[in-house]
């Protein structure tokens, strides 16, 4: 499996969302087989999300939240990891590898690290005998 | 609480593969508490199942419902025409909302999406432990309010026995307590240690699983 064919990134509005706004203050614009969905906090992430993100065809997604200490939630960071690894389990059971969801902790201010994270998961694609266990959290 | 857990999927396809049109129901009261049977785990099932036989070039219809009690006819009946529509009907409910299905909708094919475990409450988020068995002869009274039967390993009735140790029980120390540490604890907490000099006779069984099946009727509820 070569690069993303159709990705979607649940980000937190706190964190990678205000990142993303800056980002586009300054005329950049996501490419458009990456589409991205606005978390109001990673404590409202549900695996459930991930796993229709898949039914609706994505091919790969990339949760992106707070940096520990920096929820606004205390611990909707480490909740959001936790829903992560759960779709994976779930994805597992279905046949889809679980890499093909990543986490991320990210900050505000981290503007130039948002697309190269981005454009780093979207283009990994491990090597077949790493496939099941490699991931980019 | 009727603690109960998902069914590994592959159990799952194993029996609604193959059908056309899958009812996946759930409910909103025991197993939605325990996170196994509830709107959210039927819409997790239901969409893993898509997944999984979108994979295997089959695109059946799925359809997500959930009823209030799967255990009563009232709630389930509601589930009449949804039922006859379907070939199969997956029942993320325990083993008494599946035989409700089956015995209100003797027609229909129905499947369970759960294994139920025991009766028990959650002692913090994500666990569950088992409080009760049902003996139909409660003795809680006598032990301080902890269940010996359920608790103890043994279910001893005059314990604690030789395998317990700094409080905990020898079957799995790490993870469960000596029941009549408990019990000690408690009554020795209450004023009641001298609960503890009376001799328990062996226990009348009959009255739980061993005298059979069980059926309770108020005859003044029987109109």
């Amino acid at each position: 499996m070569g690069a993303s064919d159709r990705m979607v990134v649940m980000g937190c509005a706190h964190s990678a969302g205000i990142a993303r706004d800056e980002w586009a203050a300054e005329g950049c614009v996501l490419p458009d087989d990456i589409e991205w969905v606005s978390l109001p906090c990673g404590a409202g992430l549900d695996e459930l999300h991930i796993l229709r993100a898949f039914e609706s065809g994505a091919d790969r997604v990339m949760v992106l939240v707070c940096n520990d200490g920096a929820c606004q939630s205390v611990t909707g960071n480490r909740w959001a990891e936790k829903r992560v690894e759960e779709a994976r389990r779930l994805l597992e059971e279905v046949g889809i590898e679980g890499w093909r969801v990543a986490f991320k902790t990210i900050s505000p201010t981290m503007v130039t690290d948002l697309l190269p994270s981005i454009e780093a998961f979207r283009s990994f694609a491990p090597a077949q005998d790493e496939a099941s266990q490699e991931g980019t959290s | 609480m009727i603690v109960a857990e998902r069914k590994p999927l592959a159990e799952i396809l194993s029996n609604v593969r193959g059908a056309g049109k899958v009812l996946v129901v759930g409910c909103n009261t025991c197993v939605a508490v325990c996170m196994a049977g509830g709107e959210k785990e039927v819409a997790i099932t239901a969409t893993q199942l898509r997944l999984a036989l979108r994979k295997e070039g089959l695109e059946p219809q799925i359809t997500e419902r959930s009823v209030e009690r799967q255990c009563e006819r009232e709630f389930v009946a509601e589930l009449g025409e949804a039922i006859a529509a379907h070939d199969v009907v997956l029942s993320m409910a325990c083993g008494v909302g599946v035989q409700t299905l089956v015995e209100e909708f003797p027609d229909a094919i129905v499947y369970p999406g759960l294994n139920t475990t025991f009766m028990g409450r959650p002692e913090e988020r994500g666990v569950w432990s088992e409080r009760c068995i049902g003996c139909g002869n409660c003795v809680l009274d006598k032990f301080g309010g902890i269940c010996p039967i359920t608790r103890c390993a043994k279910g001893l009735l005059n314990g604690p026995c030789g395998g317990s140790a700094n409080g905990r029980c020898e079957v799995d120390p790490e993870n469960t307590p000596c029941a009549w540490q408990l019990i000690y604890d408690r009554l020795a907490r209450i004023g009641q240690l001298d609960r503890l000099m009376d001799l328990e006779p062996p226990k009348d069984w009959s009255t739980s699983r061993h005298g059979g099946p069980r059926k309770m009727v108020r005859k003044d509820m029987v109109l």
